[in-house]
């Protein structure tokens, strides 16, 4: 197990007020919390900043931490002594809040996990479960075509003793056709359970769409990306462009030039009324290196005499 | 930790064939009523009908509300402090669309 340096995560001094505490969390916070930060590991980020303020901030926390000294750095080997968390009452209702229930292997061994005790309740009283939420990433082809998928989702259970306990749920899932990035899967009942006869939580799956390396997804639509020749675009031509269903043959009809969109109806992503498929084009111009492709280049400033790209419209 | 293993499960996809009612909203998000209330009332959440037990959501709500949830719990946001957060989330979202178009 690594040694959690709770001070260094804040970037603050062990000698840190109450309210330096709070305002180094504040500001790192804003920076990582996932539905705001574009930084990399921004979730991972966050809940290790939450691990440390969840600590610092409270006083009999930061004293326990305190007490294993500073001669530890961060993710160094970590063994808590025997009977390191005797004497040390956990209070009556879990650490850390619901939304950050994932803490560190380290802060378990001296806080304890977040196991709750139903067995009390359950005889008494029936609660629905929570509704669970998870992400799930997909494919571009899985919206075209429908997928299914297998998901791991770390859900808390009831054991025998009534005690919850995270643990591990392989699910089957199928990804229906037509599905897009934002929008969100229910499964009545599969979230986490009741307890007593209360009834279990409905599981919501929002889609993420893993982003293609040639098709850009707008909502329905998709586009993709049409290199074209000058002269191809001019005088038109049929040319290969890749659908994520496949190549399919296109006519360019001539002057055709560059930022124009192709629309290939109905090709984009399906549904009762289906995107369309955007065909960009973009000319490239060849380097003229032969004496023969210098020639092509100056017959063609001689037939355009008049024509001057930077005269205003 | 052991290993479950399951039957296919289909969802329901919540954009296209659901519309949540108040009580579906606040127990997918784990939020009171109250706050339900005063998100529509500041206009961060849109619903169709006109009182809370008549209120619709979208599956763009379900969205915006679980952020909405995030923020207030994780970074103690108010209501108007929240609305403002979202629409720039979303201005954000759409200006990075367009730098990155095609």
């Amino acid at each position: 197990m690594e040694y959690q340096d709770y001070y260094k995560l804040l970037g603050i001094d062990r000698s840190a007020t109450p309210d330096q505490i709070k305002q180094a969390y504040r500001k790192l916070a804003r920076k990582y919390h996932p539905d705001v930060s574009k930084e990399s590991e921004a979730e991972k980020r966050f809940k290790e900043i939450g691990e440390a303020y969840a600590v610092l901030k409270d006083p009999e926390k930061k004293a326990a931490y305190d007490q294993m000294g500073s001669n530890w750095s961060q993710g160094q080997g970590f063994n808590p002594p025997p009977n390191w968390n005797s004497g040390y009452e956990s209070g009556d209702h879990g650490w850390g809040d619901s939304s950050n229930a994932d803490h560190s292997e380290f802060f378990e061994s001296i806080f304890g996990r977040r196991t709750q005790h139903a067995k009390q309740q359950s005889a008494k009283l029936n609660i629905p479960g929570d509704d669970h939420h998870a992400k799930i990433e997909i494919e571009l082809m899985d919206s075209y075509l429908g997928a299914q998928r297998s998901i791991g989702l770390k859900m808390p259970t009831l054991d025998q003793n009534g005690n919850i306990r995270m643990q591990e749920r392989m699910l089957e899932l199928k990804i229906p056709k037509g599905i897009r990035s934002g929008q969100h899967l229910r499964l009545a009942g599969q979230g986490n359970p009741g307890f007593g006869s209360g009834k279990a939580g409905d599981l919501y799956l929002e889609i993420m769409m893993k982003p293609h390396t040639i098709f850009k997804v707008d909502g329905k639509d998709v586009v993709v990306d049409l290199a074209l020749a000058p002269w191809e675009a001019a005088l038109g031509a049929t040319v290969d462009l890749p659908t994520p269903t496949g190549k399919v043959e296109l006519n360019i009809p001539a002057n055709s030039m560059s930022g124009k969109k192709l629309r290939l109806k109905g090709k984009g992503i399906p549904s009762k009324e289906p995107g369309d498929l955007y065909a960009s084009i973009r000319l490239v111009t060849p380097p003229a290196h032969s004496e023969s492709e210098k020639e092509a280049y100056l017959a063609m400033a001689k037939s355009f005499a008049p024509f001057n790209p930077r005269a205003n419209p | 930790m052991n290993t479950n293993r399951s039957v296919l499960f289909e969802g329901i996809v919540v954009e296209e064939e659901l519309h949540l009612s108040s009580t579906e909203i606040c127990q997918a998000c784990a939020i009171r009523q109250e706050h339900i209330q005063e998100w529509v009332a500041e206009g961060v959440l849109q619903p169709q009908g006109s009182s809370y037990t008549e209120w619709r959501f979208t599956g763009h709500s379900l969205r915006r509300a679980k952020i909405a949830a995030r923020l207030m719990r994780d970074l103690e946001l108010n209501t108007p402090g929240v609305a403002l957060a979202l629409d720039l989330l979303e201005e954000i979202e759409a200006l990075r669309k367009q730098l990155n178009p095609s």
